[in-house]
Parts: structure tokens; sequence; C-alpha cells
């Protein structure tokens, strides 16, 4: 009858604060394949099958792989939130349709392997997981990675291979409409330029991921291309050629947004961005590299901890002054 | 746009709700339990003493902690080291000397005292002075819902004016600040007479005091200002205008869906509150006394509305994502991002996961406001905030017995 004498209620007892905005790594998850989605539909119409097995062999390796090494390190077994599937989709999307299957299974059990759970598990890791498998496989077995000499049969043409070696005359001709459709060679589905774009967009607003580190990478790219671009047109390709060619959006929004490997607070965020930004044009120009935002990536995430430390002195202590060894204490009330 | 960009979404953050109801009473309890944790009972009060409204009970040894007071008529069924039970009975049936004589009104106004002699009056009458303020130049009264969720202030401001006038007069005369100002959130029409107005942006966190202050003065931590809940205010304005001792407290009584203000007796056990309300309970649901990102949850339905409590609150199963146990910080950044005092929550949290109290130190532990944000936006749903408070309650505690001189051995002559 009453509240007070039911014993048979069972309340749950939890730790302030009591209300949550509702998000969860899962749900995180979910918006992020939602976001991946397009650019792998576009995949599928662009390279067909090839397509198609390259992805599901990299999200089920990395998801096996990390269900291996959670039972081996005895931790709870955590495929349904997501994450590994991610990062094997992600890596799928840097691949040539054309890659074996072993270097698929090799980069996907490496990106969870070494990048990931080798750090502990999900969130642990210091360089975004993803770029560690590929940058194993790349650097490994280069042959089978280049898309130019793999895709023979494909009538696109890799376009960053072009502005390398031809200059930037050979590739102004290349329409923009081109780029963002994804009509270029190139990791499958990192080329989706247009779609991943959409997708990031979706992400940023949907507060997954943090716009200012999109936008300054971005902004670092546009900016160093159009110096570049200025300084010698025949020599170097625009600034929107940088940006919507190769993996730049990807790695922009996809790949130097991953949680654990950028800083948090919002100058350290730009600095952070902008710098890859800027790293991805000076590897694609004097680099031996022709794509440079996943290396760009890999070395601003190592440069993160750096960034991190750029931060303002805490609530209500005076600001670090020269000659003073920290932040001093004001009384407080 | 605000919508969009951010991690907190929720429109409940805005803590103006246009919540005009006047406040209701609440039920007149069939039973009380009252803390006395510090308290010393009065000698003659024991099992089975018959109690009356505002008969004094327990006094606190400490000045700035107001007394226990009985809040109805009843007898007290069972004294334990925690809580007294009072159950209440008709004081029709019972003989007419069996109880105390009903304790005189004192006019807090007319007898004209200030100052300390005034907090010592206010004392006995069962008021905390230790919220109304320690002796600064600036008080500020935060006239802000202290939390999302919690919706008494506005019709606090608006139709209780009569407490709040006399509240405001007493504390002008406790003399602990050269000026007091009265902070409303923008927008708000609060007239009050001789009172000085201010208006801020009805956003939480700016409700929790410090971050009120810097809203106000647009400096952190400045010394010399000092804020004082509302709440606190009401509590004095009432014994002022009842002239009684405290024994009441006004809180929300919220569900996700539905909510009412309600002045409810000290003591009032939340089951009683929740079979008033209407609220059905299942298993698995949360029930929590004060506000929805402070509070404290409940574990059963006879625990009670302590004294300047301002809300009690259900959370129903599947409402928010449950909190797993043991989920590692996975780096998200989010709680960074909130920190209202720009404190590290992330690794304060594993710090304290990890028993390594020493190295808080380090990130300025003692500088959080306990707002509450960082657990609100962890997606790996791990205690931040309790984290945090393990943390700050373990090196107060070593503080502590550091400071304590150690006992040399007697020696033997």
């Amino acid at each position: 009858m009453s509240n007070s004498s039911n014993n048979d209620i069972l309340l749950a007892i939890s730790t302030p604060p009591f209300w949550h905005c509702g998000r969860t790594i899962r749900k995180n998850s979910l918006h992020t394949l939602a976001a991946l989605a397009p650019a792998a539909v576009l995949a599928l119409a662009h390279w067909g099958v090839s397509a198609m097995r390259v992805m599901a062999l990299a999200v089920l390796t990395a998801m096996i792989t990390e269900a291996v090494c959670q039972t081996l390190m005895k931790q709870k077994l955590s495929q349904d939130n997501g994450t590994a599937a991610i990062t094997g989709l992600m890596l799928a999307f840097l691949l040539p349709a054309s890659a074996p299957w072993w270097i698929v299974v090799i980069g996907a059990a490496a990106a969870i392997g070494i990048g990931r759970m080798a750090f502990g598990g999900y969130g642990a890791n210091q360089v975004s997981a993803a770029l560690v498998g590929w940058a194993l496989v790349f650097v490994s077995f280069p042959v089978y990675m280049d898309p130019s000499s793999s895709l023979l049969g494909s009538s696109f043409a890799d376009p960053l291979f072009k502005a390398k070696f031809f200059g930037g005359t050979a590739v102004a001709d290349i329409p923009l409409s081109d780029l963002l459709l994804g009509n270029q060679l190139g990791g499958l589905g990192a080329t989706q330029t247009g779609a991943l774009f959409l997708g990031g967009m979706y992400l940023a607003l949907m507060g997954v991921i943090r716009w200012e580190i999109p936008c300054s990478f971005l902004i670092g790219v546009l900016l160093s291309a159009s110096a570049l671009h200025l300084a010698d047109a025949s020599l170097y390709a625009g600034p929107f050629f940088h940006i919507f060619s190769g993996s730049t959006v990807l790695a922009a929004f996809f790949l130097a947004t991953e949680d654990s490997c950028s800083p948090h607070r919002r100058l350290p965020m730009l600095l952070y961005g902008l710098t890859g930004g800027i790293l991805v044009m000076l590897i694609r120009t004097y680099g031996i590299y022709t794509d440079g935002a996943p290396f760009a990536v890999m070395l601003i995430n190592l440069l993160a901890p750096m960034f991190a430390l750029i931060r303002s002195h805490p609530f209500g202590t005076a600001p670090r002054r020269k000659g003073k060894s920290a932040g001093e204490w004001r009384s407080r009330t | 746009m605000k919508q969009y960009f951010n991690i907190i979404k929720d429109p409940r953050f805005c803590l103006v709700y246009n919540e005009h109801r006047p406040f209701g009473a609440g039920p007149a309890p069939r039973r009380v339990r009252l803390n006395r944790e510090g308290f010393t009972i009065l000698p003659g009060v024991k099992k089975k003493t018959p109690v009356r409204p505002g008969m004094l009970l327990a006094e606190h040894p400490s000045p700035e902690k107001g007394d226990l007071h009985a809040p109805i008529h009843g007898v007290i069924t069972e004294i334990n080291a925690r809580s007294i039970f009072v159950d209440a009975v008709d004081s029709e049936s019972f003989e007419p000397d069996a109880f105390q004589d009903a304790p005189e009104p004192i006019d807090l106004i007319k007898i004209g005292a200030e100052g300390e002699e005034l907090a010592l009056a206010v004392k006995k009458m069962g008021v905390n002075t230790r919220s109304l303020g320690q002796r600064t130049k600036t008080l500020i009264v935060n006239g802000l819902n202290p939390e999302p969720g919690v919706r008494w202030a506005e019709p606090m401001l608006a139709e209780q004016s009569e407490e709040m006038r006399m509240g405001l007069e007493l504390l002008r005369r406790l003399h602990r600040a050269d000026e007091i100002l009265l902070a409303v959130p923008e927008g708000c029409d609060t007239r009050l007479a001789g009172m000085k107005i201010v208006h801020v942006k009805p956003m939480y966190p700016n409700s929790v005091n410090e971050l009120l202050i810097k809203e106000i003065t647009g400096e952190e931590a400045p010394p010399d200002v000092a804020a004082v809940g509302l709440h606190n205010v009401w509590s004095l304005g009432r014994t002022g205008v009842t002239g009684l001792p405290l024994t009441e407290t006004v809180i929300t009584i919220g569900t996700a869906t539905d909510w009412a203000n309600y002045i409810v007796k000290n003591g009032s056990l939340v089951g009683e509150l929740l079979e008033f309300s209407g609220i059905r309970l299942k298993s698995g649901d949360t029930i929590l006394r004060g506000g929805p990102l402070r509070g404290e949850s409940l574990d059963r339905l006879d625990r009670s509305i302590t004294k300047g409590a301002y809300g009690f609150f259900v959370v129903n199963a599947g409402e928010v994502p449950p909190i797993e146990g043991n989920s590692p910080c996975i780096n998200c950044g989010a709680c960074i991002q909130v920190c209202p005092t720009r404190i590290d929550p992330r690794m304060l949290s594993r710090y304290a996961e990890f028993g390594k109290y020493d190295m808080s130190r380090k990130e300025n532990f003692r500088l959080c406001i306990d707002c509450g944000l960082c657990g609100y936006v962890c997606i790996a749903r791990r205690p931040v905030l309790q984290y945090i408070r393990l943390a700050v309650k373990k090196l107060e505690e070593e503080e502590r017995l550091s400071r304590l001189t150690p006992i040399e051995p007697v020696g033997r002559n």
C-alpha cells in the first residue's frame, strides 16, 4: 500500500551527480560509425567487392584481436562498445582496395595489439591506434601499399603522386568535384573526402569530436598550402587541392581527434591542429612520402602531451610569474 | 546554435524554470527521525518523553550550529548514536500537562540584539549560523536555484517576501558584512526595499557560490567577498517571522517528469514524502537528498530530510546510463573541458582510484568546488566527483593527524 512500509523495493545507491548527459562510449561510437558510413558506401561504389573485403576483414580482425588481448589480460570483453570496429574501419580506409588479405590482417592486428592493448586498452594509447597499424604495413610492404602500382587496372590517378612529381600545373585541371566524390587513387575510404567531410561535420556538431582540432588542422593546411601556392603556382598545388586529396580530411576529423591522443584544452587543441596541418604540407612538399597526413597526425599525437602543458592557472590562484615557483595561493574564505 | 558543439545540452541547466506555484505544505509526519550526531542531548530527554513542536531536545556545542528542536507533537520512541526517533501522537488525546509548556515566541527584531548576541539567539532557535557567512566586506545572497532541478528560488523571492525581508534584515543585524547584495537571475525583476540587486546569468554552475562571486565581481576568489544561500536566509527569516525555533525546510520534490515545492518538517521520512506526493518506486530506482548533481543517495525509505536539505529527488532506473563499476578512464577529456575551476578531474580521479592521494596536491584538488559537472559528462561513467571527494577527505585526515603532537611516553624515575 504505502512506500514506507514496502520492503520489497531495492533502491540503487549511486554517487553524485545523479543526472548524466546520456553520452556513453557506445553511443559516441555509433555516432562515429554513422559518420563513417557515407564514405564506406562511396568506397563500395568505387571499388566494389574488393573494398568490402578489406573493410570487413579489418573490422573483424580488429575485434577478434581485441577480444583475444582482453582475455589474455583478464579484462572485461568490450567489443560491444564499437571502438575496435572503428579502429579497424579507419585502418581499412587508409589501405588501398587492392591490399592482400595478409596485409589487412597484420595491419589490424598490429593496430589493436601494439597500438592499443599494449598500452592497457581503449583510451590509454598515446598514438592513434589505426595509424600504428597503418604505419607498420606501410613501411614494411611499400609495394603492396602503393595504390598506383597495385591498382593498375583503375582509371583513376593518384593526384598527390602527380602533384609531387609533376608539379602544381599537372593537377591544376583536376576539378574539385572529382576529388570530393572520391574519383582519385589512394586509401579506399580516405579518398572519399566529400563524404568524410560531411561525416566529420556531423560529429563536430554532435559534440563527439572537439571542433577546434579539425578546424585548426584544416586551417593549417590551408595557410601553408596557400603560402606555397602563392610562392610558385607551377610547382605547388592550391590549398583546396591539398585539403581534398589524399587522407587530409580523414586525418583532420577522425584520426587527429582521437580523444586520448590529443590535448583537451582550447589553446593547446588549436595549436595541435595547426601544427598538424602545417606538418602535412611539409611532408607532402619536402618529404619522401606523397601523402603526409597520417604521419603528420602521428607526430602531433606524440607532441600532444607537450601542448597539454599549456594551461592557465587554476581558479582563484595568482598566475605563475617569473621567479616564483608555482601558482600562489590566495586566502579563500 | 548553442546546443551544437557542446557536451552539455540539458535545458534544465538553465536555472530559471518559470515556476510560480506557491509552496505547498508538506505532509503531517507520522514519524520523524532527527540527526543527533555531535549534539548533547538535554537531561530529561529520553525514551518515552512526550515532546511538542519547538521543544529543545539537544544542544550543539559549536556556537555556529543550530540546536535541535522537536518538530511535531509526539513521543520519543528511540534514541541511538545517530538519530532521535519521534512518533507522532494526537495532542488532544494526551493529558494536557504531559507536554512542556508551549515555548513563547521570541521577536528577534524587538529584542534588538545585534552581532554576536543575535547570532547566539539565532543558534538557540535552531539556525546554523556558519552557513550565514563569516565576517567580510561584501556578502552576496545567492538567489539562484542551487542546482539544476531544484526550483524553489523563484517562488521564494516572489511569494515568500515576508520571510525574505525578515531574513535579510536579520542578516544585516548580524553585522557580518558591510554591504549585502542580492543576486538574482537575469531578467528577473525582483525588488526588495533597501536591497541592492545584481543580475547574473542563470546557467549552472553559476549558482555555486565561488562561481557566483566570480560572475558578479569579475574576480576569482577575491578576498572580502562571500556568498550565502537563499535557503539559509529563508530559514533565518522563518524563525524571525514565527518567533519559534526552526523546524521546517523548503524542498523541491522532483522526478524526471514532475516536481513541486513544499515546506516540510525537519526529520520527515522520505517514504512518507513519496507517499504524499504519489511517487511510486520500482527496484533499481535511486532516491537522493539534496540536488541531482551534488546530493547524496539514500539506501532506505526511513531516512529523513535533514535540517537545511533543499531537495529530494527520484531518479528512475534506466533514466541515466548505469555506472558499471571499475570502468577505466579513457582520457576523453570531457571533464577537463567542462571543469569551471580549470583543474584536471581526469588525473585527480585516477590518483584517488589507485590510492595516490599525495599526487592530488599537485593538481590543486582543493580548488574543486564540488559542482559535479565532471561526473555529469563522463562517458565512461566514472564516479569522478566521488573520487575527488575521497581524495579531499583522505588528505584532510592526513593533515589533521600530522598536526597532532605525538605523546611522549611517561618517563620512569
